[in-house]
């Protein structure tokens, strides 16, 4: 059975090119290699968006233009968002942005056009990343956006490229034992 | 339904299927995989952590020693010594210690290991030199961890950007100009596309007359801006006539003039005039982009005969074993050492994080390296200028930043 990759929270809407580093979060932490979530957390989009760490509830989702998360490639955002279980909704992002996202465990929706008129910040939404159904509660609209490939949605289902590898293991025992200690 | 480029049937056949969509993704079956000396620990400890007793398919992994090859500090004399231990644990098939093989991104090619028409992962994402011959190797940074683990890792299948190349070189111009050239232009949008995660495909009738060097410079040097992978297809993974291409590149050989890339990046491109007279303390010529036979013959046309400034210390760094032999026994080496240049053993020298030959505060290197950005190579207040072998050549006989055809008249 595949897990279901579902989402209801409130949203916050943000612009095209929001960079990751002093966008999403400041420079300092990539350089410092945070990745404690608990010091990431509270400064989590806070730089476009000082009121963003106080109003954020786990489980909200983030929408957002063309280009999100540009810049280099840093994941201290990505680790904030995971541990805050939110999603991305957006219209494209950097390959390597989005790769890290996925790795992180953060499940995104890009190629979603028109986001900002289907909701607004604090409006409440429902989304099935599996189909890319989008609800819109608060205002009783509903759009239908490009789902997350079924590859990516497993990976992210199972918390990133740890959790992924974690169960691979799992389903192939064999693979803990080394080859000399078995041949 | 629209044809196929040439990455679509590429990564159809390594994941078994007839055809593939751009953007669908999947797990491709690499032939080989490919990590050097710098992640093996590293790749080691996290899947033993996981609880990883062993790998997959351990006789297609390929281990090469090229960042740090003569050992400069204690902790590299230990990692040597893990990785021989790791290599033994995990039986990998193919492991090549200090002094064999040479260049990861080179020594493959010359020795066929890595073969035209070839699907591999790798670690280091200058692996893109292997589409000089039409292997397709997919540079997975440290999620080649979980193609050591699981065999495969997800990709998504990129678009492709078509570039034409006709008309032929003048005397002087080079490949490394044309890729410092073309990693600016797609930087810049001149084309209207970017190349983040898209295949740079070269055809066009210049391409059959291009050396496997000449290819490897262009395939390095559009690199470092983020693409998926540059391709110099081979025959039977040509794109069909109707496949579709995110934009057509057309380039007239004959207008390309010598560049250098400035301080910061290879897509910093200008040409020589906008740094000429700059003086130089540091020079070499090397790393993945141009450490083949053929850099270094074109290297000594300049230097034979000639001498390294005063001031200026210069290093060659042949890419592989092989191309090391070639150049003692054709006596290059020689014309090297007659100018007061220092040969370096083979592989990445100073390109790799400076751990050979590195960069003092305040001074000015030009070189073939692989990128430029701040500290790639030593001091983070030194300045790095990149460029072609004759480039480079040209300006560590003068101690400043030339243009290599003042030199080549000359002759």
């Amino acid at each position: 059975m595949r897990p279901p990759l579902r989402k209801r929270g409130f949203c916050h809407v943000f612009g095209d090119d929001i960079p990751l580093d002093e966008g999403i979060m400041p420079f300092r932490f990539a350089i410092g290699r945070v990745t404690d979530p608990k010091e990431l957390i509270p400064h989590l989009f806070a730089a476009i968006d000082a009121a963003f760490p106080q109003r954020v509830r786990h489980g909200d989702l983030i929408l957002a233009g063309r280009n999100f998360a540009c810049g280099k490639a840093h994941m201290q955002g990505f680790i904030a968002m995971e541990a805050l279980g939110i999603g991305v909704l957006c219209g494209s992002m950097p390959y390597k942005a989005h790769r890290g996202a996925v790795g992180r465990g953060v499940p995104i929706l890009t190629g979603c056009s028109g986001i900002g008129e289907f909701a607004a910040t604090g409006d409440e939404i429902e989304v099935d990343f599996s189909t890319g159904e989008a609800s819109n509660i608060t205002r009783g609209t509903a759009r239908r956006f490009p789902p997350i490939p079924e590859i990516l949605g497993d990976i992210v289902a199972r918390g990133g490229l740890k959790g992924s590898l974690a169960a691979w293991l799992a389903e192939h025992p064999e693979m803990r034992a080394p080859i000399a200690a078995q041949e | 339904m629209a044809g196929q480029t040439s990455v679509q049937k590429m990564l159809a056949r390594a994941a078994g299927k007839a055809r593939l969509e751009v953007g669908e993704v999947v797990y491709p079956d690499p032939e080989l995989v490919i990590l050097h000396d710098g992640y093996v620990e590293t790749a080691y400890r996290e899947l033993s952590g996981l609880g990883f007793g062993r790998i997959k398919n351990p006789e297609r992994v390929v281990f090469v020693t090229d960042h740090e090859v003569a050992y400069g500090s204690p902790r590299a004399i230990d990692r040597g010594l893990n990785i021989r231990r790791i290599a033994k644990a995990w039986q990998v098939g193919h492991f090549f210690d200090v002094g064999r093989g040479g260049h990861g991104h080179l020594f493959p090619m010359e020795m066929g290991l890595v073969r035209p028409g070839m699907f591999l992962f790798a670690y280091d994402m200058h692996a893109t030199n292997f589409g000089a011959i039409g292997a397709l190797a997919m540079a997975m940074s440290t999620e080649i961890t979980t193609v050591l683990a699981t065999g495969s890792v997800w990709v998504p299948v990129p678009a492709t950007i078509r570039v034409n190349l006709h008309g032929a070189w003048h005397a002087g111009a080079h490949g490394r100009d044309l890729g410092f050239l073309l990693a600016a232009g797609l930087k810049s949008g001149r084309w209207g596309v970017g190349g983040d995660y898209q295949v740079i495909e070269f055809g066009g009738a210049a391409v059959a007359g291009l050396a496997t060097a000449t290819r490897v410079a262009l395939c390095n040097s559009v690199t470092e801006i983020g693409v998926a992978n540059v391709l110099f297809p081979i025959a039977e993974f040509q794109s069909d006539a109707d496949a579709r291409y995110e934009a057509i590149i057309d380039i007239d050989l004959s207008t390309i003039e010598p560049q250098v890339a400035l301080p910061g990046g290879p897509e910093n491109a200008a040409p020589v005039s906008a740094a000429a007279g700059q003086r130089i303390d540091h020079a070499f010529i090397g790393a993945c982009g141009s450490s083949m036979y053929d850099d270094f013959a074109a290297a000594a046309g300049v230097m034979r005969g000639r001498r390294v400034a005063d001031g200026v210390r210069m290093f060659v760094v042949p890419g592989t074993v092989e191309t090391a032999q070639r150049l003692a026994t054709d006596g290059l080496s020689q014309v090297f050492m007659q100018a007061g240049a220092v040969m370096l053993p083979p592989g990445c020298g100073p390109c790799a994080g400076g751990l050979m030959a590195p960069l003092g505060p305040n001074e000015v290197s030009i070189s073939t390296a692989a990128t430029n950005h701040v500290g790639r190579f030593g001091s983070n207040e030194a300045k790095a200028y990149l460029g072609s072998p004759l480039t480079v050549a040209a300006s560590a006989i003068a101690g400043r930043i030339v243009d290599p055809r003042e030199m080549l008249a000359e002759l």
